[in-house]
């Protein structure tokens, strides 16, 4: 059975925790039960479930019950709007800079 | 994919006048946004993103720290707003024969993995949002300016 969660849109808070973006690196490689991730970390198993419970929550991982098993899935998708907004930095540099290109050659014909 | 945003930017200036458009606060809201920088290691200042109204955009406070202020060298502070953490932005002034070759970084993305390949669509999120309506939002600036 799968059970999914209506996406927030909150991938970014949900990604801005080092603990759940190396939850997410270990399901990058596969998917895996709770006590298998639980076993990567130093903190006790409710707060690894409460990191997990964002991530459900943000719709970058999926759960899937194997008997008593929970198993997690990432979905790599959800991250897509990760890599878009890195993106658009970039852009907001160039366009910082060029701010500051002209502001400067403004100064030096003033 | 990159979790560094490195930029390369030549200014026909030297860089003690570079310098002043990084770290006087008038001047840095001029290309950037109204701001309580001070040159100062330690200082905790932050980037007033104006919200504006037609775009549908609250506006932003972007919260820095002053890392690190070597004059006329290297600028560095801490930028946390819209889902970033102590990421780092910095300016590196390399004095050329043409003026000063200006290295800029904004670092601390630790997102160094490749992702899925579709993205999302929408930008729902604040500073995705302001950055589709940036150009709104300068012109903005600039009219307010006036």
């Amino acid at each position: 059975m799968v059970i999914t969660h209506d996406p927030e849109p909150d991938v970014f808070t949900a990604i801005s925790h080092p603990a759940r973006r190396r939850m997410l690196d270990l399901l990058r490689e596969s998917d895996r039960s709770v006590n298998a991730i639980a076993g990567q970390f130093e903190m006790s198993r409710p707060a690894v479930s409460q990191h997990l419970r964002i991530l459900l929550d943000a719709g970058l991982v999926t759960e899937q019950r194997h008997g008593r098993e929970r198993h997690y899935h990432l979905v790599a998708t959800r991250l897509g709007a990760v890599r878009d907004w890195l993106a658009n930095y970039d852009r907001f540099w160039d366009d910082r800079l060029e701010r500051l290109q002209m502001l400067l050659s403004k100064k030096s014909k003033s | 994919m990159t979790n560094t945003i490195q930029k390369e930017v030549l200014i026909p200036q030297p860089p003690e006048q570079v310098w002043l458009a990084l770290t006087n606060s008038a001047a840095l809201a001029e290309w950037m946004f109204p701001n309580d920088f001070a040159p100062q290691i330690g200082h905790h200042f932050t980037f007033q993103v104006p919200a504006n109204p037609k775009a549908d955009f609250e506006g932003l406070t972007v919260q820095c720290e002053v890392l690190e202020c070597d004059p006329p060298n290297l600028l560095a502070f801490s930028w946390s707003a819209g889902g970033l953490v102590d990421t780092r932005v910095s300016f590196r002034l390399e004095a050329v024969s043409e003026g000063t070759r200006l290295h800029f970084e904004h670092a601390g993305f630790d997102l160094s993995q490749p992702w899925g390949t579709q993205a999302l669509r929408g930008a729902e999120f604040g500073w995705a949002k302001m950055l589709g309506q940036l150009p709104a939002v300068v012109s903005g600036l600039a009219a307010s300016r006036k």
